[in-house]
C-alpha cells in the first residue's frame, strides 16, 4: 500500500472511530435523560441518529476524498524525485536531480542524495582513470618486452628450443598486447573518450566483406559459413568500428563452435531497423551465464574457454559499438544446438 | 641510409636501434623533444622515427617545427598514448606513417624502409614481378600467359603486395591498407589470405614471388 493510500485511510478510520463515539456517548446521555423525561430523551435520540448519519458520513467522504488530494499533492516531489533517480547509472551520475527550491524536507532530500551521487561520479572516474593509467603504463614494459623478445628470435644462433620458448613468449605477448588494446578502448569508451563520425555506411557491403573473410577463416577449421541475401541497407556509422563489430562477432562464431558445424550470416530489414543475426552451431551458452557473456573477461565455461584463444574482450567491445551507434545488441542459445547474436541498428535510408 | 630514432625510453630506444642497425641503416639516438628538432634541423636524416610523449617539446610538435621550416625528411610516429584520433592528428600534423605501442619489430623495420623510398611507390597501371602481370585497370591478374581468378580481396592483397616493390610488408600494415583494420583482430587472416593467394599465383606456375619472412610478414619479388 502507498504512503498515499495508508495515510487518506487512517485518516478516515480516526474520523469514523470519533464520530462513533461522539454518537455512542451521546446516546448513553439520552439513555439516562430518557429515565427522567422519555418523551424528550427520544426526539433527541432521532435527531442525533439523523445528525450522525446526514453529517457525519458525508464528512468522512469528504474527508478520504480530500485527504488523498491532499497527499497526493504533497507526495508529488517524492514521486518525481524517485523518478529521476531511476534513471541515474554510472554514465550520468553527475546529473544532478531537480530539486524544489523551496528548502522543505523533499528539497533536502534531493540535495543529500546529489551529495551522494557526486560522491559516486567521484568514485567512478577515478576508478575509470586508473584503469586508463594501468593500460597505458602497461604498454611501455610489453613494448619492451616485445620488442627485445622480436629481437632474440632474429638470432640465428638460437637453438630450435630456445627458438620455440621465445616464440611462444611472444604469442603471449602479443595477446597480453591485445587485452591491454582492448581494455585502453573500452575504458576511454567508458570516459565519453572515444568519439565516432558517423557517416552513411552501407551495411550489406561490410556484411559481404566479413562474410568473405569468415569463410577463409572457417575453411582452416572444417567450418561451413553461409550468407543469406543481403538487401541494401544503410545506416549512419563508423565503417571502422562496424567492420571491427561484424568481425569480432563472425570471429566468435567460428571459435566457439563445434567440428563440422556451421555459421549463418543474415541481414535483414526489420521496420525502423537493420537486423543483422550471427548464428552457429556452437555448444551453445547456458542459460544462467547467457546474460554475462557481454561482461568483460567474462568466460563461460572455464574447462571450454582455455582451448580458445581470446582477448575476453571481444563481446564487449562489439556491445559498445552497437550501443554507440544507437543500437541493440542480443545473445540467445539452445545448449547443445545453437547460438545466435542479433544486432539491430537504426536505419539512415534504404536504397532498393 | 641514416636514421634518427627519438625515444626517451632506454630500452626501447635500443631494441629499435639494434634492429634496424641489423638492417643495414645508420642510426642515431636521442631522448628529448628539443635536441630531436635541433639535431633534425642540422643533419639530414633519410627517416625520423619520432615517439610523441617527451620529455620537454612533445613529438607532434617537433614535426610542427619541422614542417614549418619546410624540412620534408619523412617521419614515423610512434605513441603508447593509444589517443583514438591520434593518427589522424599525427598525420596531419605532418608525419608520414603511425605505429601504436607496443608495435612488432618487424612493423616498424618495413614502415621505416617503406618510408625511405617514398615516391619510389610503383604508381602504373599494369603491374610486373616477375613472369606475374597485374593490371590494375581491367582488375585482371595472369602468370606466364595463363590469366589467374582472384576474389576482391585478393586482388587487392596482391595490388598491394605488388606496388610495394620487393618491400618487406608486416602484418599490420597490410591489415591497414588491404582490411581498413586500425586494431589488431587476433585472428591468422593475413596469413590465411596469403596462403590462398599463393596457391593461385605461385603453386606449379614457375618460381615462387610471394615469400614469407619468417615472424616479420611477407615480401613480393623475383628471388635471383
Amino acid at each position: 500500500m502507498t504512503i498515499r493510500a495508508r495515510v487518506t485511510w487512517c485518516n478516515a478510520a480516526l474520523l469514523l472511530c470519533s464520530l462513533v463515539l461522539i454518537a455512542v456517548l451521546s446516546l448513553a446521555e439520552l439513555h439516562e435523560r430518557h429515565e427522567r423525561r422519555p418523551r424528550a430523551a427520544e426526539r433527541g435520540m432521532e435527531e442525533i441518529i439523523e445528525i450522525t448519519f446526514w453529517i457525519g458520513v458525508p464528512a468522512v467522504l469528504l474527508s478520504i476524498g480530500g485527504g488523498w488530494w491532499l497527499m497526493r499533492k504533497a507526495l508529488a516531489p517524492v514521486t518525481a524525485l524517485s523518478r529521476a533517480a531511476e534513471r541515474i547509472n554510472e554514465f550520468n551520475l553527475s546529473q544532478p536531480l531537480p530539486r524544489t527550491g523551496n528548502g522543505d524536507e523533499l528539497d533536502r532530500l534531493a540535495e543529500v542524495l546529489n551529495g551522494m551521487t557526486a560522491r559516486l561520479d567521484g568514485s567512478f572516474a577515478r576508478v575509470r582513470e586508473f584503469t586508463l593509467h594501468a593500460s597505458h603504463e602497461l604498454k611501455t614494459p610489453l613494448t619492451i618486452l616485445r620488442g627485445e623478445t622480436e629481437t632474440e628470435l632474429r638470432d640465428e644462433s638460437l637453438s630450435p628450443a630456445q627458438r620455440e620458448r621465445a616464440a611462444s613468449r611472444l604469442d603471449e605477448l602479443r595477446r597480453l598486447s591485445r587485452i591491454v588494446d582492448g581494455l585502453t578502448l573500452l575504458t576511454k569508451a567508458d570516459a565519453g573518450l572515444v568519439p565516432l563520425e558517423l557517416a552513411p555506411v552501407r551495411l550489406d557491403d561490410l556484411a559481404r566483406d566479413s562474410f568473405a573473410d569468415a569463410q577463409i577463416l572457417a575453411e582452416t577449421l572444417g567450418l561451413r559459413v553461409e550468407c543469406g541475401e543481403l538487401p541494401a541497407v544503410t545506416v549512419a556509422g563508423n565503417a571502422h568500428r562496424l567492420r571491427q563489430l561484424l568481425l569480432n562477432i563472425l570471429d566468435n562464431a567460428i571459435k566457439y563452435n563445434q567440428p563440422q558445424g556451421w555459421v549463418r550470416l543474415a541481414l535483414r530489414r526489420a521496420g525502423e531497423t537493420a537486423e543483422l543475426t550471427v548464428a552457429n552451431s556452437g555448444p551453445g551458452i547456458a542459460p544462467d551465464i547467457l546474460p554475462r557473456v557481454f561482461d568483460r573477461f567474462f568466460r563461460g565455461d572455464p574447462a571450454h574457454s582455455s582451448a580458445v584463444e581470446g582477448c575476453g574482450l571481444g563481446l564487449s567491445i562489439a556491445q559498445w559499438i552497437v550501443t554507440a551507434h544507437g543500437g541493440s545488441i542480443e545473445i540467445a542459445s539452445a545448449p547443445g544446438k545453437s547460438t545466435t547474436v542479433t544486432v539491430r541498428l537504426p536505419f539512415l535510408m534504404t536504397t532498393a | 641510409m641514416r636514421i634518427l630514432v627519438v625515444e626517451d625510453e632506454r630500452k626501447t630506444a635500443s631494441f629499435i636501434r639494434k634492429a634496424l642497425q641489423a638492417e643495414g641503416f645508420a642510426v642515431d639516438t636521442c631522448g628529448n623533444g628539443d635536441d630531436a628538432l635541433a639535431l633534425a634541423q642540422s643533419t639530414p636524416f633519410d627517416v625520423i622515427v619520432l615517439d610523441i610523449m617527451l620529455p620537454g617539446r612533445d613529438g607532434l610538435s617537433v614535426v610542427r617545427q619541422l614542417r614549418k621550416g619546410k624540412n620534408a625528411t619523412p617521419v614515423l610516429l610512434l605513441s603508447a598514448r593509444g589517443e583514438v584520433n591520434e593518427r589522424v592528428e599525427g598525420l596531419d600534423a605532418g608525419a608520414d606513417d603511425y605505429l601504436p605501442k607496443p608495435f612488432e619489430l618487424a612493423e616498424l623495420i618495413a614502415r621505416v624502409r617503406a618510408l625511405t623510398r617514398r615516391g619510389g611507390e610503383n604508381k602504373s597501371t599494369m603491374l610486373r614481378v616477375g613472369d606475374l602481370l597485374l593490371d590494375t585497370l581491367t582488375r585482371q591478374a595472369q602468370r606466364g600467359g595463363q590469366a589467374i581468378t582472384l576474389t576482391t580481396r585478393e586482388y587487392r592483397l596482391l595490388e598491394f603486395l605488388m606496388r610495394s616493390g620487393g618491400r618487406l610488408c608486416g602484418r599490420m600494415m597490410i591489415l591497414e591498407k588491404v582490411w581498413d583494420y586500425d586494431f589488431d583482430p587476433g585472428t591468422n587472416l593475413v596469413d590465411v589470405y596469403v596462403r590462398r593467394l599463393r596457391e593461385k599465383i605461385d603453386a606449379g606456375l614457375g618460381p615462387k614471388l610471394l615469400h614469407t619472412v619468417r615472424g616479420s610478414g611477407y615480401v613480393m619479388k623475383e628471388m635471383p
